[in-house]
């Protein structure tokens, strides 16, 4: 009962052809690589303080505070300013300044990416510290 | 002048690419199976920016998100919104070595709502709050110190 085992098909070639495969996967792994090391950037801010102190409350006649104002507005210490003009103006202001400190106050119905904008300038600027004001 | 092209019929020339293909798959599959735990439970599209700050990824982050819905999460995981002040307080409110707390909010969220949050978070002991931001592509930071490496600070 001894079966031949088929020997014919020697000069046929069995391996499977893996380059298109290689290709695909060097791709897709290339993507994946570049999509993890995405680095985290961040604006810092520097949160009121919940302590209140009634007596030294008063508002420094110093400070700059830049307003975010609905519809696409700014205003720099209550003076409207157009949006094109920001940076320069507030680079001009914060030069000559020792201490590098602004407060950025946002409408109520701004929204949120306008203000990082706003922030962005201002750090562009030069500001140091970012200061978010309470409501 | 004609010469004959050598045929070497026998010998054959391919690399034996079978190892390749096994380390590469593990790694792309070690990739696809952790990309989707880095980005899970929240997802929130940060605005955009040119001036940032770098701030590396670290052990002990906390990171406060905010959703399109105005909805928190803590450290990618829901609270409930009237929960985060005793909650990020447990975190804040004893001795740290940093009291700063990532907040990572949508950028069509009204402004009102992110800082409704940042209020909240400074009466549980948070000082700093560093409001992810993404880099406009083909930007960079007009800051010298954003552009040397962090770590140095």
């Amino acid at each position: 009962m001894s079966m031949s085992l088929p020997s014919g098909a020697s000069s046929l070639n069995n391996d499977m052809n893996v380059t298109p495969m290689i290709d695909v996967l060097l791709v897709l792994l290339i993507i994946f690589m570049m999509i993890i090391p995405m680095s985290r950037k961040a604006i810092d801010t520097q949160l009121p303080d919940p302590t209140p102190q009634p007596p030294s409350a008063q508002v420094n006649p110093d400070q700059i505070v830049l307003e975010v104002l609905p519809d696409d507005k700014y205003a720099v210490n209550k003076e409207p300013i157009e949006k094109a003009k920001l940076l320069e103006r507030l680079t001009a202001m914060y030069a000559p300044r020792p201490e590098k400190i602004i407060f950025v106050k946002g409408d109520t119905t701004v929204k949120y990416s306008a203000v990082i904008w706003a922030m962005d300038q201002a750090r562009g600027a030069g500001v140091k510290v970012i200061g978010v004001p309470p409501k | 002048m004609g010469m004959s092209v050598s045929t070497g019929g026998g010998v054959k020339a391919e690399p034996n690419v079978t190892p390749m293909i096994d380390v590469m798959l593990v790694l792309l599959i070690i990739f696809m199976i952790t990309i989707p735990q880095i980005n899970a439970g929240f997802t929130a599209v940060p605005p955009e920016g040119q001036n940032l700050k770098p701030h590396p990824e670290e052990e002990g982050d906390q990171v406060l998100g905010i959703d399109d819905q105005g909805r928190y999460y803590l450290n990618k995981s829901r609270i409930r919104n009237e929960d985060l002040e005793a909650l990020v307080g447990e975190i804040y409110l004893k001795e740290r070595e940093d009291y700063i707390m990532y907040v990572k909010a949508h950028k069509d969220l009204e402004y009102v709502k992110v800082v409704d949050a940042l209020d909240r978070i400074s009466r549980s002991g948070v000082r700093v709050a560093a409001l992810i931001t993404d880099q406009t592509p083909n930007t960079e930071s007009l800051v010298t110190s954003d552009r040397i490496m962090p770590g140095s600070n």
